[in-house]
C-alpha cells in the first residue's frame, strides 16, 4: 500500500466536503458555515501537505516527477494561495468557485492511469541537484535532502499555474457579478460575492502573482535546459505553450493599463490565459511530443 | 513671389513628412499596438507545435496534401519561429518597447524627482477615489506631530508646511516601484539582443563517437577524445545515468579531462558537450564469438571469443583470425561496392574478419550471424568460421554547442526578476493631508493615490487615520 495515495483519498473527500461548505455559505450566508468552509479548506492544505511529504519519502526525491505528483502541487499550491487570499481580503464566498477547481483538479488526477501515479526513481534528465547544496548539505551528511533546478523550476511554474487558476474562478465570479450589475439587477444569490470592481483588483492581484512566478519557471527552465539540453530555448512544444501564456497574460496587464480594456474584456483575457495553462499542462503533454518527458 | 512658392512648397513638405511621421510615431506609441502584438505573437506560435518543425518539404505535401502543404512551405510554417513574419513581428515589439520607453520615461522619471507639493490647494484632497475627512480632538499641531510619526513609522518620506492652525503634509512611499515596468522592458531588450547574438555567432550540432574516437571540429583548434562511456543503475534496474569521459587534446597536449552526463556538461572555450545520446554501435564490437568447425566432421566445433581488432590464434589450428569490421544491419551496395548499415538497429549483423595463416592473409570474408556458413570463411579449405555472437561496444551520442549571447540572455533574466518585484510588489503611494484647527475639533482631510493593489491603498489610509483617531 502506498501511503501517499491514503492520503490523497484522505485529501479527495475533505476537498468535497470543503466545497459543499464554501457553497452553503454561498447560498445561506450563515457565518458559520463560512468557519467550518474555512476549517475544512485548512485540514484538506494539511492532508495535501502531508500526500507531498509522504510521497518525497516514497520515493526519495522531491514530489514533483510526474502528472499525479505535479497534479498534488498544483491542488496545494491553488488552495494555500486561495487561503492567503481569503485571510487578507475575508471574502469567503469566492471559495465556492475556487474549491471547485481544486476538486476538479483532485478528480482529474484520481482518474490518472496509475502509470502517471507510479513512484519511480529520477530518471536521468531529472537529476539536476544544486552541486553546492549537495556539498553544503553533506557536511552535515543531509545531501540526500539537496534541491535542484527540477524541484525550483516546477515550484515556481506550479505557484504561477495556481495563481492564475484563482484569477480565472475570480473572473468568471466577476462576468456573472457585472452581468446583474450593469442591469441594475439585484440578485440575492449574488450577494454573498464582493463587487465586480473588487472581483477585478482582486483577479488582478492574482495574475500579478503568477505572471512574474510563470516568468521565473520559463527562466529557471531555460537555465536547466542550458545544463541538459544544450542551449537555453529550443521551441519545445511545453516551452512554446509557456510562452503563449506569458503574451497572453502579458497582453492582459498592458490591457489593464488601457482605458476601455478593464473590467470585462480583461477578464475574458484572464479566461483565455487559464485555458491557455490548461493546454500547456494536460494538453502539451498528451498531445503534443516534445522533450518533457511528463507533465 | 518665387521664393515665397518654394517656401510654401516646403512648408507643406515638411508638414506631409511631420503628419506621416508623427503618424507612425503615434501608432507605435500606443499601448493596443502592444496588446495586439502580443496576442499575434501568442496565436502564431501555435501553429509551430501543430505543425511539424523542420521536416523534408515532401512530408508536408504528403501529410496536408498539395494546396495546404505548398501554403506551409511558402509561408514558412515549416521553420516558423525562424521565419521572416514571426521575427519581423518580434522586432516590431521591440520597436513598441523603444517608443513607449522613449515616449514615457523622460516625464516619468521626470515627475518622479520633482513630486514633493510642499502647499496644495486643500480641494485636491477632494478628487482623489480614496479620501476622508475627519473631525479629531486634539490640536492641529499634534495631530500634525501624531500624522508625521505614524507616516514615518510606515516608512513614508514626508514634507510638511504651513503654521499656526493649518498645516499641509505631503507624503509619499514607493517610488521606485514606478520603474519596475521599464527595467522589464529593458529586460525584453537584452533577452532579444542574446537570443540575436546566439543566432549570429551561436550554433549547435551532434555527433556518435565509439569509445576511443577523437574527433577534429571544424572551428575550433582542439580535438575531442571518449575515453569511455557507461551507465549507471538503480538497485531496481533502471537508468540512473549516463556517462562519458572526455578528454580534450590541443596542440597533442590533453588539457582538459571531464566525465560529463545528463545535466553536466563540458565546457571548454566557450564550446559545450551534451550528453545527449547512447546505444550500441552500429559499427563496432568489443568481441565478437566464433566457432571453427571441419565442415564434414561432427564434434570438431571450438568456440572462442576475438576481440576487436586483435589477431587471435585459433585452438588447434594453423590459423588466426582478426575482427576488423562489424555492421549492425548490414547492406551492400553494388554501384559503389561499399558496405554499409542501413539502420544502427542489428538486424543483420555481419563481421569482417581476417584469416592468416602465420604471418600471410588467406582471406578476409564477411560472415553474417542470421546466415551461418552461406560462404565459406576460407577458401579451398575444408575447415570454416562461423560467426555465433558478439558483445557491443556502446557508442555516445554528443551534443554540442557554442552560444556567445547565453549571458547576455542571462543578465536581461536577472533585470527582468528585480524589475519584476518594483513592478508588482512596490507600489508608489502618494498622501496629501491638510489640517485645519477651528475651535474645539480639528478637521483633517486626507487623501490620496496608489499606483497599483488599491485594497492596500485603503488599509493604509484606514491605518493612518485610526492611528490618529484613536488618540
Amino acid at each position: 500500500m502506498i501511503l501517499s495515495l491514503v492520503f490523497f483519498t484522505f485529501a479527495f473527500i475533505f476537498y468535497i466536503l470543503t466545497t459543499t461548505a464554501y457553497a452553503g455559505y454561498w447560498v445561506f450566508r450563515k457565518k458559520w458555515l463560512g468557519q467550518i468552509a474555512t476549517a475544512m479548506a485548512c485540514i484538506a492544505l494539511g492532508a495535501t501537505t502531508m500526500v507531498l511529504i509522504s510521497r518525497a519519502g516514497e520515493s526519495g526525491h522531491g514530489p514533483f516527477s510526474n502528472l499525479w505528483e505535479s497534479m498534488v502541487l498544483f491542488i496545494w499550491a491553488t488552495n494555500a494561495g486561495y487561503l492567503l487570499m481569503e485571510y487578507r481580503y475575508k471574502f469567503k464566498a469566492i471559495g465556492a468557485i475556487v474549491m471547485s477547481i481544486v476538486t476538479l483538479a483532485m478528480l482529474s488526477a484520481s482518474l490518472l492511469p496509475y502509470r502517471f501515479k507510479d513512484v519511480e526513481p529520477l530518471n536521468p534528465a531529472l537529476q539536476s541537484k544544486w552541486k553546492w547544496m549537495t556539498s553544503l548539505l553533506s557536511r552535515w551528511d543531509l545531501q540526500n535532502y539537496a534541491i535542484g533546478w527540477l524541484d525550483f523550476h516546477v515550484v515556481t511554474t506550479f505557484i504561477g499555474y495556481a495563481a492564475f487558476a484563482i484569477s480565472f474562478g475570480l473572473a468568471i465570479l466577476y462576468l456573472l457579478k457585472n452581468r446583474y450589475e450593469s442591469r441594475q439587477q439585484r440578485v440575492k444569490l449574488l450577494e454573498a460575492i464582493p463587487d465586480s470592481k473588487v472581483l477585478d483588483e482582486m483577479s488582478y492581484r492574482a495574475i500579478a502573482w503568477g505572471f512574474p512566478f510563470l516568468a521565473v519557471g520559463i527562466v529557471s527552465g531555460a537555465i536547466w535546459a542550458n545544463y541538459a539540453w544544450g542551449g537555453y530555448w529550443s521551441w519545445d512544444p511545453k516551452e512554446t505553450w509557456s510562452l503563449i501564456t506569458w503574451f497572453i497574460y502579458a497582453a492582459y496587464l498592458h490591457a489593464r493599463v488601457t482605458r476601455g480594456w478593464r473590467g470585462k474584456r480583461a477578464a475574458y483575457l484572464s479566461i483565455l490565459g487559464f485555458a491557455a495553462v490548461v493546454f500547456l499542462y494536460w494538453g502539451v503533454s498528451f498531445i503534443l511530443p516534445g522533450l518533457h518527458a511528463y507533465a | 513671389m518665387a521664393e515665397n512658392a518654394k517656401q510654401a512648397a516646403e512648408g507643406m513638405d515638411a508638414r506631409w513628412y511631420r503628419t506621416l511621421g508623427s503618424g507612425i510615431w503615434a501608432f507605435l506609441n500606443s499601448l493596443k499596438l502592444t496588446i495586439f502584438i502580443l496576442i499575434a505573437l501568442a496565436a502564431t506560435s501555435i501553429f509551430g507545435t501543430a505543425i511539424e518543425q523542420n521536416a523534408p518539404l515532401q512530408k508536408y505535401i504528403a501529410e496536408y496534401g498539395e494546396t495546404w502543404g505548398n501554403l506551409i512551405i511558402y509561408t514558412n510554417l515549416d521553420n516558423m519561429y525562424y521565419s521572416w513574419w514571426f521575427r519581423g513581428l518580434i522586432l516590431f515589439l521591440a520597436v513598441n518597447i523603444v517608443v513607449c520607453t522613449l515616449e514615457r520615461f523622460p516625464p516619468k522619471w521626470k515627475s518622479l524627482l520633482e513630486h514633493k507639493q510642499e502647499r496644495f490647494d486643500p480641494k485636491l484632497i477632494e478628487k482623489f477615489a480614496h479620501h476622508e475627512t475627519l473631525s479629531i480632538g486634539a490640536s492641529p499641531e499634534a495631530v500634525r506631530d501624531r500624522l508625521l510619526q505614524v507616516l514615518r513609522k510606515k516608512r513614508f518620506g514626508t514634507v510638511s508646511s504651513g503654521g499656526g492652525d493649518e498645516f499641509f503634509i505631503y507624503a509619499w512611499k514607493g517610488r521606485i516601484g514606478r520603474l519596475g515596468s521599464d527595467m522589464t522592458h529593458i529586460s525584453l531588450l537584452l533577452i532579444l539582443l542574446g537570443a540575436l547574438v546566439g543566432s549570429v555567432y551561436g550554433y549547435r550540432d551532434s555527433i556518435f563517437m565509439n569509445v576511443g574516437n577523437t574527433v577534429k571540429f571544424s572551428n575550433e583548434s582542439f580535438m575531442l577524445r571518449l575515453d569511455k562511456f557507461w551507465i549507471d543503475y538503480y538497485d531496481t534496474g533502471h537508468i540512473r545515468q549516463y556517462n562519458s569521459l572526455l578528454t580534450i587534446i590541443e596542440d597533442g597536449k590533453e588539457v582538459m579531462q571531464k566525465q560529463i552526463w545528463v545535466n553536466e556538461p563540458l565546457d571548454y572555450k566557450g564550446l559545450k558537450f551534451y550528453q545527449a545520446n547512447y546505444g550500441l554501435s552500429w559499427n563496432k564490437l568489443e568481441e565478437a564469438q566464433l566457432t571453427f568447425r571441419h565442415k564434414v566432421k561432427e564434434g570438431t566445433e571450438v568456440s572462442f571469443p576475438v576481440k576487436w581488432n586483435t589477431a587471435t590464434d585459433v585452438p588447434n589450428s594453423k590459423y588466426s583470425v582478426k575482427v576488423i569490421g562489424y555492421t549492425a544491419d548490414f547492406a551492400y551496395d553494388e554501384e559503389d561496392n561499399l558496405v554499409y548499415s542501413k539502420s544502427e538497429n542489428p538486424n543483420n549483423p555481419a563481421i569482417k574478419i581476417e584469416v592468416y595463416e602465420g604471418e600471410k592473409l588467406v582471406s578476409s570474408p564477411w560472415l553474417f550471424l542470421n546466415y551461418p556458413g552461406i560462404f565459406p570463411a576460407i577458401p579451398d579449405s575444408d575447415h570454416d568460421f562461423v560467426y555465433t555472437g558478439h558483445k557491443g561496444t556502446w557508442f555516445s551520442g554528443l551534443q554540442y554547442s557554442k552560444d556567445p549571447g547565453t549571458n547576455i540572455v542571462w543578465v536581461g533574466s536577472a533585470v527582468m526578476g528585480i524589475g519584476f518585484i518594483m513592478a508588482f510588489f512596490i507600489y508608489h503611494r502618494r498622501v496629501w493631508i491638510h489640517i485645519k484647527g477651528g475651535g474645539q475639533s480639528t478637521e483633517m482631510k486626507i487623501g490620496g493615490t496608489i499606483n497599483k493593489n488599491t485594497f492596500a491603498f485603503e488599509r493604509d489610509i484606514r491605518e493612518i487615520t485610526e492611528s490618529v483617531s484613536s488618540n
